[in-house]
């Protein structure tokens, strides 16, 4: 959920509440005020007939009704003191309906009779009153809520806009690209700060980043060269005559580690020179064409293992690819293949115009699905770099392309989703 | 056949003088880019084994300085740099090979040679090794003038030794010189040797003496003795 919206719900519960609770007490108060107020006004009207009633001499135990609701009603003998309030209905005749009405009620002795006097107020204009002043509450409510939401979305988008261009610089941002991220500047001192350190973490990350990857190229090329002079004492020594046979082992177990040193710097150099845009020169290349001349060339070490291979190459297949980077996508994918393939195994060569698929039979993986394609990872072949599919991996994305491993039906299978590429007589 | 070794690093230099002196040939060294121009100039050569790194500049200068003489020196490239560029722009230039660090004493020793044979004889010259004679650019061998024909790995093979007689070669080097990039694959030293007893076998079966000796865990030689 976003921030924005995070906030607006929170505004509008809370408004919400304090609107209802606030409106209710008022509500009951003004309600309250004017019942009170209806209640005064009878007991004065009764003050006043009381009063009136007093200078009345001519009553004489008539039955009078005054104005529309005031009623004098002789009774024949005095029965209580009590003073009752009631709220009652009425009919009225102008409205045709009943409506609701307060009615006093006490008796009064005059002249040494008993009345029974009944004054009724209206009731209807407080219960209107009462429905005004709930409406109207809750137009000021809703007024309120929407103001209140749509103010805070431009008030927050407005505020908010510099953190969300930074987070889209950040999203943007490509270690492999490295460069400067400028952020803008905004009026909020909390943003300018976030900035400047993301800015200076940007700029560190991209620094390290290009540090690791010189480093990486210059100590590869920089070892190549004492690797160079230890092989070469290595074979002198081996050329000699005069050593014994343990020292002989010794020195090809070394000689051994010195091979392994020596591709693993191959294998990083590769590495380093794909990131750093060294082969940058693409060609329309005919993939199958290619394939099948590399499978050609490793067909020695294909039938020592007696691999049925089984290719099946749409020939119009070209894709837009750098050649060097191709061929060596090929070997490490069809030499992987093979290596890891069994006795009488076979391998699966498909290329069609979205994929190119190559499947080889062998025993279940070691490592997962992503750590195949990690630097050094090598399952439980001791003898391998480790650095092949990283390779792959790498030429891959350089390419701007997908691969898929995936173990099924005792096939090791890797997809190559084919970007740019034309289908077309080659 | 004279070689003109232009190294920087002493001990890689050392090394190689030792085994190109070992395998018959006469060898100069330079250590600096002037030093190379300056032998150039005065000496001929048959090849110049040229490192491209120098102290005091670009090592393609001296493949420059060479041309404006014509002459018919052969020249391979030793290179840190394992790439395409290096070797494109190298071989441009007028090199005839290119080999990377870390590289194998007996593939240097079989780089020379070949580009020696390709400048002064275009290839057409002989190898004769007592009773077998090979012509590198055609795959086949005369044992005892008898025309024996190779497979292109034989072929390859019997040159590699024919370049490194009476050398240890390791395994690990004839795998790398037969099959380059492809040499880790599992099984390579299985088929040294039954390319090894292949050819061991149309050697002897013709009527030459088994002139390729196994060295128990080590690799292969070719020797008379």
């Amino acid at each position: 959920m976003k921030l924005l919206n995070l906030t607006n719900r929170y505004y509008i519960a809370i408004a919400l509440v304090l609107l209802m609770v606030s409106s209710a007490f008022l509500a009951y108060r003004v309600l309250y005020l004017v019942d009170n107020e209806v209640s005064e006004n009878i007991l004065y009207e009764k003050m006043e007939i009381e009063k009136q009633l007093s200078h009345q001499k001519n009553i004489q135990g008539k039955h009078i009704i005054f104005g529309d609701r005031i009623e004098v009603e002789p009774l024949e003998k005095f029965t209580t003191f009590r003073v009752r309030m009631i709220d009652t209905t009425f009919y009225d005749i102008n409205l045709k309906m009943r409506v609701p009405y307060r009615q006093l009620t006490y008796e009064q002795l005059l002249d040494g009779k008993s009345y029974r006097i009944k004054i009724a107020q209206r009731l209807t204009e407080t219960e209107r009153l009462a429905e005004g002043v709930l409406a109207t509450l809750l137009l000021v409510a809703l007024d309120i809520i929407a103001c209140f939401y749509f103010l805070n979305r431009w008030f927050s988008s407005k505020i908010w806009n510099p953190f969300y261009r930074a987070l889209n610089i950040l999203k943007t941002f490509d270690l492999q690209k490295g460069g400067a991220t400028t952020f803008q500047r905004s009026k909020v001192d909390e943003f300018n700060a976030l900035n400047a350190e993301l800015s200076k973490l940007t700029d560190k990350v991209s620094r390290d980043y290009r540090n690791l990857r010189e480093f990486t190229e210059n100590m590869s090329h920089e070892t190549q060269t004492p690797l160079a002079i230890i092989r070469s004492k290595l074979e002198l020594l081996l050329q000699g005559s005069n050593l014994t046979e343990t020292q002989v082992q010794q020195v090809l177990s070394t000689l051994d580690s010195v091979n392994r040193l020596s591709k693993m710097n191959k294998g990083l150099i590769m590495l380093t020179r794909i990131e750093n845009e060294q082969y940058a020169g693409m060609q329309m290349l005919p993939m199958g064409k290619m394939l099948r001349k590399q499978v050609d060339d490793l067909e020695m070490f294909i039938s020592s293992k007696n691999i049925q291979v089984h290719i099946d190459i749409d020939e119009n297949v070209l894709v837009r690819m750098n050649q060097h980077l191709a061929e060596i996508l090929i070997t490490n994918l069809l030499s992987n293949a093979i290596k890891y393939n069994r006795e009488n195994g076979d391998l699966f060569v498909r290329l069609s115009a979205d994929t190119l698929e190559i499947a080889n039979s062998g025993i279940p993986p070691v490592l997962s699905n992503d750590e195949i394609f990690d630097r050094f990872k090598k399952g439980d072949s001791p003898d391998s770099i480790g650095l092949g599919l990283a390779i792959v991996r790498k030429i891959i994305d350089h390419w701007g392309s997908r691969i898929k491993y995936e173990y099924k039906a005792d096939l090791h299978t890797f997809t190559i989703t084919l970007p740019n590429r034309v289908v077309g007589k080659v | 056949m004279k070689i003109l070794i232009v190294e920087d690093e002493k001990q890689l230099l050392d090394s190689m003088m030792t085994f190109l002196k070992e395998s018959g040939m006469h060898c100069e060294k330079a250590t600096t880019l002037a030093e190379a121009i300056e032998k150039i100039d005065l000496y001929t050569y048959d090849a110049v084994v040229l490192d491209i790194g120098l102290p005091d500049g670009s090592g393609l200068k001296v493949i420059n300085e060479m041309q404006t003489k014509q002459n018919q020196t052969g020249i391979v490239i030793v290179s840190a740099k394992n790439s395409l560029d290096d070797r494109l722009v190298g071989l441009n230039f007028g090199a005839d090979d290119y080999i990377t660090k870390p590289f194998y004493m007996p593939e240097l020793v079989a780089r020379i040679k070949s580009v020696v044979r390709r400048r002064s004889f275009q290839g057409k010259n002989e190898i004769v090794f007592n009773e077998v004679r090979v012509i590198p650019d055609e795959m086949m061998m005369y044992v005892k003038d008898k025309l024996v024909s190779l497979t292109k790995k034989e072929h390859e093979l019997l040159l590699y030794f024919l370049s490194n007689q009476n050398k240890v070669l390791t395994k690990e080097s004839i795998a790398e010189h037969l099959w380059g990039d492809h040499a880790d694959m599992a099984d390579s030293f299985d088929f040294i040797y039954s390319h090894i007893k292949n050819l061991r076998k149309k050697m002897t079966d013709n009527g030459a003496n088994d002139y390729l000796k196994s060295i128990y865990g080590v690799g292969y030689k070719l020797s008379s003795e």
